[in-house]
């Protein structure tokens, strides 16, 4: 499934740790705080659980979305939208 | 997905256990990085100019990722691959028995009637548009069909004593079915008959370029199912010769044939996605860069029914490697 990772994380090195662990995990990042990408379920306990780890509960907020492709097709994205077939892996093949 | 390197001077390797894409469009720019992780690539198709650390090599046998060194027209010229076989020993062992007896004529007589067959078929169904062109593209489709009657009315004890027979067969098909194929494409795009290395002209550029990725693809599948690429039944056993593939990817050329023939004919294609030189024609960059993406789609997205299931291509072709080598170890 489609899903969205926000954040607000006030540590320096949570914060980067969580970006690490977001890329781990296969997931694009479409804005400073804001990650995109196709998980399964087991990968998106296993990133839950990782960020769940190094987070302040009192200070910090992270929202975990899913979605599946028919409602991202609702989203409007205007500006510097992302690419939308590479973040629901439609993409086969990239060129360097 | 497959990660293609074409820009010279790009650099691969690991950063945090994923991979990192180093690449410059000209000396005067910064590097654009790029970040991916492991478990998204399927494979590295690389041509020359490019650098590459063991750290990355390492990241993409843990991961079952294929890195594959390609020539500027799409052919694999080697790969990085882990040590081990794809399967049991006992799969090459029968391999090689079967090369010496009639299992391997039977196997080629069936690769080659369905490639054949295919070409009858491909042909037409080009009728269908072509009203003008019916009688002559009967009368090629009952060429190629005689030739592969007589291939499947050949018998013999092994490969080798028909081998010189099939070949001339097939090659007189084939000449048959370019021939056909060449009236039916736009005029400025016809030729005559197949050039490799190089190509002579876009339909042939295009082609070869297209079969080399199939190839990369095949012999990937021999592999997964634990065949040898290298013991072939019906191409010679040449030095370094992957006689395999070339003989398992006869039915399969088709996938290539038919999209090729359809980038031409749907004015997909332009000249400007090709570079003369001379003696030749070869794809350039931008020509890749439109046609492996859509190619790929064909193979890897599109599906076909394959013994009553939905299938890509490619997932087709993996079973029927699968098959194969079932079949050479069941008969012990």
């Amino acid at each position: 499934m489609i899903t969205w990772v926000l954040y607000d994380i006030k540590n320096n090195s949570a914060r980067s740790y969580v970006s690490k662990a977001c890329k781990h995990a296969g997931l694009y990042r479409v804005q400073y705080s804001c990650f995109l990408g196709t998980l399964n379920a087991n990968e998106k306990d296993s990133l839950e659980l990782q960020i769940n780890k190094v987070i302040n509960e009192e200070t910090d907020k992270v929202y975990l979305f899913r979605m599946n492709k028919e409602q991202l097709k609702e989203c409007s994205m205007l500006g510097q939208a992302f690419d939308e077939k590479l973040v629901t892996d439609e993409v086969k093949a990239l060129f360097f | 997905m497959q990660i293609f390197i074409n820009t010279y001077g790009t650099y691969l390797h690991v950063m945090d256990d994923m991979f990192e894409i180093k690449v410059r469009e000209d000396k005067k720019q910064p590097f654009k990085v790029n970040h991916i992780a492991a478990h998204k690539v399927t494979s590295f198709i690389v041509s020359k100019g490019a650098a590459l650390t063991t750290d990355a090599i390492a990241l993409a046998l843990k991961h079952n990722i294929d890195i594959v060194i390609v020539e500027n027209n799409g052919h694999p010229m080697g790969r990085f691959w882990h040590s081990k076989l794809g399967s049991t020993t006992k799969i090459r062992k029968q391999q090689l028995v079967a090369s010496l007896n009639e299992t391997g004529l039977i196997w080629v007589k069936s690769w080659l009637a369905k490639k054949l067959e295919n070409q009858a078929d491909f042909l037409n169904g080009l009728k269908k548009h072509r009203k003008l062109q019916h009688a002559y593209l009967d009368e090629k489709c009952a060429a190629i069909l005689e030739f592969r009657k007589k291939i499947l009315e050949t018998d013999g004890p092994d490969v080798s004593s028909v081998a010189e027979s099939f070949r001339g067969w097939e090659g007189s098909a084939g000449r048959h079915y370019f021939e056909a194929l060449s009236t039916c494409i736009p005029n400025t795009y016809q030729f005559k008959g197949r050039s490799f290395r190089p190509a002579q002209d876009e339909f042939n550029a295009l082609l070869n370029y297209a079969y080399g990725i199939l190839y990369s693809r095949i012999e990937r599948a021999l592999m997964l199912a634990g065949l040898d690429p290298f013991v072939g039944f019906m191409h010679r056993d040449d030095y370094n010769s992957k006689s395999l593939v070339y003989d398992f990817i006869e039915p399969y050329r088709i996938y290539g044939e038919r999209f090729v023939f359809k980038m031409f004919t749907s004015k997909k294609m332009n000249k400007s996605y090709f570079d003369n030189f001379t003696g030749g024609v070869s794809l350039n960059q931008d020509g890749k860069a439109f046609f492996v993406p859509e190619y790929l789609e064909y193979l890897d997205n599109d599906r076909i029914k394959y013994k009553g299931r939905l299938q890509t291509r490619l997932n087709a072709t993996q079973l029927e490697a699968h098959r194969f080598a079932n079949s050479l170890i069941e008969k012990e």
